[in-house]
């Protein structure tokens, strides 16, 4: 599976905890309310366990964390 | 004469009776209420394993069956949990993976009988109106008696009087907390559900959405489990409500807590704490020391209280040993303690500060690989004797980066906490 995949996934199943929610991959993930503080970090602490990418603090902006599709880009550096 | 008169007989105070009864130092307890008597504090963390097994307590807490504190679990308001287990972090010198939840009447009554099967005199029902000075040099305490007002000399006096702080109060020496002034508002109910599975008799706790607000949820028996409410006192005077009223209205504001508390009936009266956060001056002075609550107070949330009275009992044992076999009982002699636990409680102190100053931050720490069990050492109480503690380091750091960039996206859950 592709990062993509998986952070939809993680999204879908552990943030909205509805895996058959329909999830756009551009969907402003913080403006529409899913994304929280604690969502964040969860979602930092995956990446780190899933991809073994250590995020580092200065990176957990909204231009990186706003869409799953923001955070694949912001992904490839690693 | 008695070597040592210890005012109060909670587990600070038994605790010490029962390390100087063991050294074979001649000590009395006097304890003003009649135990079983009730108190909060409720839950512990597992580094007070080391200090029951020390004074041969262990078996009794094992023999009358508390219930078994395996983990802690965390509830954010938007029904999200999180949970830590014990076994993930062993410990020297402790080999069971539990700490336990206790009804206080129970486990206070039980170590004050330990300390005087041990040898320490014990007297219940005894109020100490002060402690004794000549000059600066506590000299013994004066009690009443039936009406009547006893003097009673020691080498050394220790205040274990709890929240009371009697030392603090005739000395006036309490300096109370500049952040933390939290309330709590708490009750025993039945029919709680707690659910099943691995995390069902951990402690819970339920974050509010109001600034260091909290609920936590411990078994106290099969049957019983304790809740209790905690915020800045200004919530409950904005509250303008009753008791009941101001528990009920927050008890719904986390899901995860509406759940397991749909059912529930409540089978004591609410009970209040407040004025939460202290510290005196100093915790000695020339023939005197303060243990636990007496000395100290830190927020509640890590379930810190009972393991700071334990240890710092252990801590004044050590020097009211030596201070008696040297014949010195100046505050000099005494201070080594002091800034032991000083050192200790101010690591509980600080990464308290830091997990109210941004609350994520706390769980992303115990959610990551690089963090988690430095963190876990903090929650299982291994404190003291610390030279430097790099995970709140790394805490504080994450925070001031927070504070530094202006879109971060975490700028918004800072709270106003002062943090330097």
């Amino acid at each position: 599976m592709d990062r993509k995949s998986h952070l939809t996934d993680f999204v879908k199943n552990e943030i909205m905890r509805n895996s058959n929610a329909n999830l756009d991959p551009d969907a402003d993930l913080l403006g529409a309310g899913i994304l929280d503080s604690l969502g964040i970090l969860q979602l930092v602490a995956f990446i780190e366990k899933a991809f073994n990418i250590s995020v580092p603090d200065e990176d957990v902006i909204y231009d990186n964390f706003m869409s799953v599709n923001t955070l694949v880009n912001y992904l490839q550096q690693f | 004469m008695d070597d040592v008169i210890i005012i109060g007989g909670g587990p600070a105070g038994s605790t010490l009776g029962s390390y100087l009864s063991m050294a074979g130092i001649k000590n009395i307890i006097f304890e003003s209420s009649i135990h079983p008597r009730p108190h909060v504090g409720e839950s512990m963390v597992t580094s007070t394993t080391r200090i029951f097994k020390e004074i041969g307590f262990l078996e009794v807490m094992e023999r009358e069956g508390f219930a078994r504190k395996f983990g802690a679990a965390w509830h954010a308001p938007n029904g999200r949990e999180f949970a830590i287990e014990f076994g993930e972090f062993p410990q020297p010198g402790i080999d069971q993976e539990y700490t336990y939840h206790v009804d206080r009447s129970k486990l206070d009554l039980l170590l004050l009988k330990h300390a005087e099967m041990l040898g320490t005199k014990v007297y219940q029902g005894i109020h100490v109106k002060q402690v004794l000075f000549d000059g600066s040099r506590a000299t013994g305490v004066r009690v009443n008696l039936n009406g009547k007002e006893i003097d009673l000399e020691a080498k050394l006096v220790v205040d274990a009087s709890g929240r009371n702080t009697l030392l603090g109060n005739q000395l006036k020496m309490k300096v109370k907390d500049p952040i933390f002034n939290q309330y709590a508002v708490h009750a025993w109910f039945e029919d709680l559900d707690r659910g099943s599975g691995r995390s069902a008799d951990f402690i819970h706790i339920y974050f509010l959405e109001i600034e260091r607000g909290w609920v936590w949820q411990i078994p106290i028996t099969d049957e019983i489990t304790s809740v209790g409410v905690v915020a800045d006192r200004n919530v409950i005077r904005e509250a303008q409500l009753d008791l009941e009223g101001y528990f009920n209205k927050y008890i719904v504001t986390n899901p995860g807590l509406a759940h397991a508390m749909r059912n529930a009936r409540r089978i004591n009266d609410f009970k209040t704490e407040g004025d939460y956060s202290y510290s005196l001056a100093k915790f000695v002075g020339d023939g005197f020391l303060c243990v636990g609550d007496a000395a100290r107070f830190v927020d509640p949330i890590f379930s810190s209280g009972v393991s700071v009275a334990l240890y710092s009992a252990k801590y004044a044992a050590e020097r009211i040993r030596l201070a008696l076999e040297q014949g010195d009982f100046s505050e000099a002699m005494l201070k080594p303690y002091e800034e032991r636990l000083r050192g200790g409680v101010g690591v509980w102190y600080e990464f308290i500060r830091l997990y109210y100053k941004l609350l994520p931050l706390f769980t992303h720490f115990i959610q990551s690989k690089q963090h988690r069990i430095e963190v876990l050492r903090l929650l299982q109480g291994e404190v003291y004797d610390r030279k430097d503690v790099p995970v709140l380091d790394a805490m504080r750091e994450y925070i001031r980066r927070v504070e530094q960039s202006d879109d971060h996206l975490l700028r918004e859950s800072l709270t106003s906490i002062p943090i330097d």
